[in-house]
C-alpha cells in the first residue's frame, strides 16, 4: 500500500497494541529471566542474587523431572487418544449436511466450557462414589471400580481423559474440515485404483491431512504442557506427584513454597522444553509430502 | 532461536541488573512496641475471614476505637486475605496488625525479618500480672523463634477423631481409647459393614496429623516429636515412628480404611462419613462448621482423643494448631496494633469469642462458659493435657513436607512398606539438613 | 451392518460428550448430599434455591458481574486496536513487519505462567494488582496475540484493489481502514471477538494471581475456591449451580455463533 502519510499511519496505527504488548507481554517476560537467577522468597524486597543456581538446582530436581515426564506422558496418552478419536468421528460426521454440521457443533461444547468448570466436574465423576463407578455398580461391573484419582496408576489416565473430554471437538473440527478439503478428484482417482477402506486411508488420506496434523500436533503439545487448573483442581499433583505437571509444581514452589526466583526458573524450564518440542514439530512436519512427491 | 534466547537472556541481565529488581523497602526495625502510653493515628488490621468471620474484631476494633476518640481503625477481611498481604509486605506497606491466615508462610516471615518480636509488650502489666501470663504457655511456645516470641495466638484448632454419637450407641460400640482396642472395635465396624475409617486422601497431612504424629508420640514420648521436627539425624526413621507408620500400614491391610479414601477431598470424605460409609475420621474442630450444609438429618458429630499408642508416650498429649496475630516489622502504627490485639484477647472478650464463634482460645479460663456441645470434649481434653504440641516442620520445611505426605499416600497405596516410607523421609530431612539455604528451626518443650 | 456400527459408535460419542454437561445440570438441582450419594438418580426434590445460595451466599452473583465487566471491558479496547495492528501488517510492507508480526505471534507461544511473578510485581508498582481495570489492561496485552493472528489472515485475504480505489478517491490511509477495510473484515471481528470472549469469560491463572479479593472474583477463580477453601461449609448444590452459571452464557453465545465459528475454524484449519 503506498500513498502519503504512510509512515506516520503505520506508526499510530501500530504504536496501541505495541505499547499493550511491549509493557505487558514482552517487558514481564524478560524480567522473568532476571528472576529466574535471584532467590527471593517473595515476602520482602530482599532478593539475592545466585547466578546459575536455580537452573543447576532445576537440572538435578527429581519433581521437575516427574512433573516432566507427566506432561509427557498426558501428551502421548490424551494426544493418541485424541488423534484416533477425532479421525474416526470426523470420519462419520464430515460433509456440509446439517445433522453433521450440529453434531459437530455439540462435540465443541465442552472447548468453550472454562477448564475450571470441566476439572470439577470430573472431580465428581471420577469420585470414588462419584458418577462413574456408580455407572460400573449399576452394570455390574464393581471388580472395575477404582479410586480413580488416588491411585498412582491411574490418576493421571483420569487426568487424560478429561482432558480428551475438553478437547476431542476441537480436533473433530479440524479433522472433518481435513477431509472435507480432499480434492474430490483424488477420491475418485483412488476409487478407480480400487484403493478402499483402511487401505485407502493409510496410503492417501493420511498423507493428505499433512496440513491438518500439523496444526493439531503442535496445539496439542502447547496446550498439554501448558496444562494447570485441570491437575491442580483434580488431583493437586498427586497421589505421591504421581499426576504432578510442570505448572502445577511451578505453583507449588512459587506459592506454596515461597521460591519466587526458582519458581521462575522453573518457568524458564517449561518454556524451553515447548520451544524445543514446537521446533522438533517444524521439523518432523518440514515438508509436505505430497507437493514433494508432485 | 537458542541464540535469540541467549541474547535475550543476556540483554535482560545487562538491562535489570542496574536496576536492582523490584523496588527496595527498608524495613526498619522500630522501637518495641508495648501497647502504652498515647495511642493516635491511622491502624489498619488485615483478617483472614475463615469459618468464624471477621465480626467479632470489627466489633472488638468498634469498642476499641470508642475508648480511643484519636485512633481510626480499619478492619478488613478476606479468606485468601494472605494473597493481599503478601505484595504489600514486599513493598514495605504492610498492615499494622495482622492475621493471615494458614496461606501464609508465616515462619519465612520470621526468617526474612518481617516481624516485629512482642516480647516486650508481653512483659507489660495487665491485670495482676503480665500480658505474658494470660496465654496459655504451652501455645505462646509454638510461636517463639530464638526465645523471641513473633507471633500471638488467638484460636487454637484440637485435632482428633470424630464420630456420630447416634451411630455408635445404636451398635453398642465405645469411642476406643487405645489402638488395640481400635483393632477389636474396627473388626465389629466391618462386620456390620461400615468401614472403621475413612480420610481425606487428597491432603495427606489429616493422616500425619491424625495418626502418625499421635502415635509417634505415644510410643516414643514427646522426644520423639520433638527430635523429629528439630531434624536430628535419625529421628524421622526412629522405631517410634516407624512403629507409627506399622500401625497405620496395618490398619490399612486390614481393611479398616474405606475404599476410595486416598482419593478423596476433605469435603468428600468427611460426607462419606456423615452418610455412615465410616465410622471414624480424623479432623480438626472445625469440622461440625465445615460440613453443616451437607449434614444429613439426624447426624451429628462427636470428638474423640486419638487412640492411645501403647508405649512410653503421654496419653494426654495432644496435637493442636494455632492461629496466630502478629504486628509487621514494617508496621506504621506497631504501639497501637499490640494495644488492640490486648484488647481482643482480654479474658472477657475471649470468653466472648469462645461463645459467639464456638472455638477454643488460647487465653487461659476462656473456656469457663457454656460451651457448645461440639467443643465439650475438645476442651476437657486441652485441660487435661500434660503436653501440647503443633505440627510445626508443615510450615517450616514445605519441600520436605511434601515429600512425607507423598510417601504417606504411597504407603496408604500399598506400594512401599512402613520402613521405607520413614526411610523416605529421613532422608527428606536429611535434604533439608544439608541444604544450606534452608532456614532452620527448633521447637523446644 | 457398517451404517449400523457406525451410527451405534456415534450415538455412544455423543451420549459421553453430553453426559457430563447433562448430569451437572441436573445435579444442580439436587439437594447437596444427593450428588455423590445417588450420582445417578434424578432428584428426590427440586433445589433451585441452591441457585440463589450460588449466586449470593456463595458469591458467583458478584463474580458473575466482575466477570462480565472484565470481558465487555477487555474486547470494547481490544478489537480496535487488534485490528489496527493487524491491517498494518497485512497490508503494508515495511522493514521490521515480519519481525513484529513473529513478535506478536510469540505471545502464543508462551505459558501466562512463565512471567506471573514480575507481573504480578509490575502490576503492583503501578497500582492496578486488584482491580478490575488492571486485569483488563493485562487481558488486552495477551490477547494481543490470538487476535492479530486471526485478523491478519482476514485482512490479507481482502483485494487491494479495494483500499486502492479508496485512496484513489482521495481517503487517507485511515480513513480507507475505517470506512472500507474494516467493515469488510467485520465477520473476522466478530468471530475473534467470540474467540476472545470466551476465552476471557473462562480465564483462571492470571485472573487467580492478580485480583486476590472476594470483591473482585471473576467466575472460574470464584469457583475454583468454593471447592478448595477449607473450613468453609461444603455446599455442593451451590457449587453445581454455580458450574451451571459459569457454563451456560458460554454455551448460549456459542450456540448463537456457532455457523460463524465453524467456518473460522474450517478456514484456518484448510490454510493450516
Amino acid at each position: 500500500m503506498r500513498g502519503r502519510g504512510r509512515t506516520a499511519f503505520i506508526i499510530s496505527f501500530l504504536a496501541p497494541a505495541v505499547l499493550f504488548y511491549a509493557a505487558f507481554v514482552l517487558w514481564p517476560l524478560v524480567q522473568a529471566f532476571q528472576f529466574s537467577t535471584f532467590r527471593w522468597r517473595g515476602l520482602s524486597a530482599r532478593m539475592t542474587p545466585v547466578g546459575g543456581d536455580n537452573y543447576r538446582q532445576l537440572w538435578e530436581d527429581q519433581a521437575f523431572a516427574t512433573a516432566l515426564k507427566n506432561n509427557l506422558l498426558l501428551l502421548a496418552e490424551a494426544g493418541v487418544v485424541i488423534i484416533a478419536l477425532a479421525l474416526m468421528v470426523a470420519h462419520v460426521v464430515r460433509g456440509q449436511g446439517p445433522v453433521q454440521k450440529f453434531l459437530r457443533s455439540i462435540y465443541l461444547f465442552p472447548q468453550v466450557v472454562s477448564m475450571v468448570v470441566v476439572a470439577v466436574m470430573w472431580q465428581f465423576i471420577f469420585n470414588p462414589q462419584g458418577l462413574f463407578n456408580a455407572g460400573l455398580r449399576a452394570l455390574g461391573l464393581d471388580a472395575l471400580t477404582r479410586t480413580w484419582l488416588g491411585e498412582s496408576a491411574w490418576a493421571l489416565p483420569s487426568v487424560a481423559v478429561a482432558f480428551v473430554w475438553y478437547a476431542v471437538g476441537f480436533y473433530i473440527m479440524l479433522f472433518a474440515a481435513g477431509l472435507e478439503g480432499i480434492p474430490q478428484e483424488v477420491n475418485e482417482a483412488a476409487e478407480l485404483d480400487g484403493s478402499k477402506g483402511w487401505h485407502r486411508f493409510c496410503h492417501i488420506t493420511w498423507h493428505l491431512l499433512w496440513s491438518v496434523k500439523r496444526v493439531a500436533v503442535t496445539y496439542l503439545v502447547i496446550n498439554v504442557m501448558n496444562t494447570f487448573a485441570l491437575v491442580y483442581l483434580m488431583t493437586r499433583g498427586g497421589p505421591d506427584r504421581r499426576s504432578e505437571v510442570m505448572l502445577t509444581y511451578l505453583y507449588e514452589q512459587a506459592f506454596v513454597n515461597s521460591n519466587f526466583g526458582y519458581a521462575t526458573a522453573l518457568a524458564v524450564g517449561n518454556f524451553v522444553v515447548v520451544m524445543g518440542l514446537s521446533l522438533l514439530i517444524l521439523f518432523l512436519f518440514r515438508r509436505n509430502p505430497v507437493e514433494a512427491r508432485a | 532461536m537458542n541464540k535469540t534466547l541467549l541474547l535475550a537472556t543476556a540483554l535482560a541481565v545487562a538491562i535489570l541488573a542496574g536496576c536492582g529488581g523490584p523496588s527496595s523497602s527498608s524495613a526498619t526495625a522500630s522501637e518495641a512496641p508495648t501497647g502504652e502510653g498515647e495511642l493516635k493515628g491511622d491502624l489498619e488490621v488485615m483478617a483472614f475471614e475463615g469459618g468464624y468471620g471477621i465480626d467479632m474484631f470489627q466489633k472488638a476494633a468498634a469498642e476499641f476505637q470508642e475508648l480511643h476518640p484519636d485512633l481510626k481503625i480499619k478492619v478488613s477481611g478476606n479468606p485468601r486475605v494472605w494473597e493481599q498481604i503478601r505484595p504489600r509486605m514486599v513493598a514495605g506497606n504492610p498492615p499494622d496488625l495482622m492475621f493471615p491466615g494458614w496461606g501464609m508462610d508465616h515462619w519465612a516471615l520470621v526468617a526474612e525479618d518481617q516481624l516485629l518480636p512482642l516480647d516486650a509488650a508481653l512483659d507489660t502489666k495487665v491485670g495482676d500480672g503480665t500480658w505474658r501470663d494470660t496465654f496459655d504457655p504451652n501455645m505462646l511456645k509454638l510461636c517463639q523463634k530464638d526465645g523471641k516470641t513473633y507471633m500471638l495466638p488467638y484460636y487454637i484448632m484440637v485435632y482428633g477423631w470424630w464420630y456420630d454419637p447416634a451411630v455408635f450407641e445404636k451398635n453398642g460400640w465405645t469411642p476406643p481409647t487405645t489402638f488395640s482396642e481400635l483393632l477389636v472395635l474396627g473388626e465389629k465396624m466391618k462386620a456390620v459393614g461400615v468401614a472403621p475409617m475413612a480420610f481425606q486422601g487428597q491432603y495427606p497431612y489429616y493422616m500425619i496429623e491424625g495418626m502418625l504424629f499421635p502415635w509417634a508420640q505415644g510410643i516414643g514420648g514427646i522426644q520423639a516429636i520433638v527430635d523429629a521436627q528439630n531434624l536430628k539425624p535419625g529421628a524421622w526413621n526412629s522405631p517410634a515412628f516407624l512403629k507409627a507408620a506399622q500401625m497405620i500400614d496395618e490398619l490399612n491391610k486390614k481393611g479398616f480404611f474405606l475404599a476410595g479414601s486416598t482419593g478423596m477431598s476433605h469435603t468428600e470424605s468427611q460426607t462419606q462419613f456423615l452418610n455412615g460409609k465410616a465410622a471414624m475420621v480424623p479432623c480438626g474442630s472445625w469440622i461440625e462448621s465445615e460440613m453443616k450444609e451437607v449434614m444429613p438429618p439426624g447426624a451429628s458429630v462427636q470428638y474423640m482423643p486419638v487412640p492411645f499408642s501403647e508405649g512410653s508416650g503421654d496419653p494426654t498429649a495432644l496435637l493442636i494448631g494455632v492461629e496466630p496475630w502478629m504486628v509487621p516489622a514494617a508496621a506504621k502504627n506497631p504501639n497501637a496494633a499490640v494495644a488492640l490485639y490486648k484488647h481482643m484477647t482480654s479474658l472477657e472478650k475471649a470468653k466472648e469469642f469462645v461463645r459467639t464463634k464456638g472455638t477454643l482460645m488460647t487465653i487461659k479460663g476462656s473456656d469457663q462458659v457454656e460451651l457448645p456441645r461440639v467443643l465439650q470434649k475438645p476442651a476437657e481434653t486441652v485441660r487435661n493435657a500434660k503436653v501440647v504440641y503443633a505440627n510445626l516442620v508443615r510450615q517450616w520445611y514445605p519441600e520436605m513436607w511434601k515429600e512425607f505426605e507423598g510417601g504417606i499416600t504411597s504407603m496408604l497405596n500399598g506400594e512401599i512398606t512402613p520402613q521405607q516410607f520413614v526411610d523416605r523421609c529421613e532422608s527428606a530431612a536429611e535434604k533439608a539438613r544439608q541444604n544450606k539455604n534452608l532456614v532452620k528451626y527448633e521447637m523446644s518443650l | 451392518m457398517k451404517r449400523f456400527l457406525s451410527a451405534a459408535f456415534l450415538l455412544a460419542f455423543t451420549l459421553s460428550v453430553l453426559l457430563p454437561l447433562l448430569w451437572a445440570l441436573m445435579s444442580s438441582v439436587k439437594p447437596g448430599s444427593e450428588i455423590l450419594g445417588q450420582p445417578w438418580a434424578l432428584p428426590s426434590v427440586l433445589r433451585f434455591d441452591n441457585y440463589g445460595r450460588a449466586w449470593g451466599e456463595a458469591g458467583i452473583g458478584r463474580a458473575f458481574l466482575n466477570s462480565l465487566m472484565v470481558t465487555v471491558g477487555t474486547l470494547i479496547v481490544l478489537l480496535p486496536i487488534g485490528a489496527m495492528a493487524a491491517y498494518v501488517l497485512a497490508k503494508y510492507a515495511f522493514r521490521g513487519a515480519k519481525a513484529l508480526l513473529a513478535t506478536f505471534l510469540g505471545g502464543m507461544m508462551f505459558p501466562h505462567f512463565l512471567v506471573i511473578v514480575p507481573l504480578f510485581l509490575l502490576m503492583r508498582d503501578l497500582r492496578m494488582l486488584d482491580t478490575v481495570y488492571g486485569l483488563i489492561i493485562v487481558y488486552i496485552a495477551y490477547s494481543l496475540s490470538f487476535t492479530v493472528f486471526v485478523l491478519v489472515g482476514f485482512f490479507v485475504n481482502l483485494p487491494d484493489e479495494l483500499a486502492e480505489a479508496a485512496m484513489l478517491d482521495g481517503c487517507g490511509h485511515a480513513t480507507t481502514f475505517w470506512k472500507v477495510m474494516l467493515p469488510l473484515a467485520r465477520p473476522g471481528l466478530i468471530v475473534v471477538g467470540i474467540f476472545d470472549a470466551i476465552g476471557l469469560w473462562n480465564e483462571y491463572g492470571l485472573a487467580l494471581v492478580l485480583l486476590p479479593s472476594e470483591a473482585n472474583q471473576t467466575l472460574p477463580v470464584g469457583i475454583a475456591r468454593l471447592t478448595m477453601t477449607q473450613q468453609y461449609q461444603s455446599d455442593w448444590g451451590a457449587l453445581f449451580a454455580g458450574l451451571v452459571i459459569v457454563m451456560l452464557p458460554v454455551l448460549v453465545v456459542y450456540s448463537f455463533f456457532r455457523e460463524k465459528i465453524h467456518e473460522t475454524m474450517l478456514a484456518g484449519a484448510v490454510k493450516g
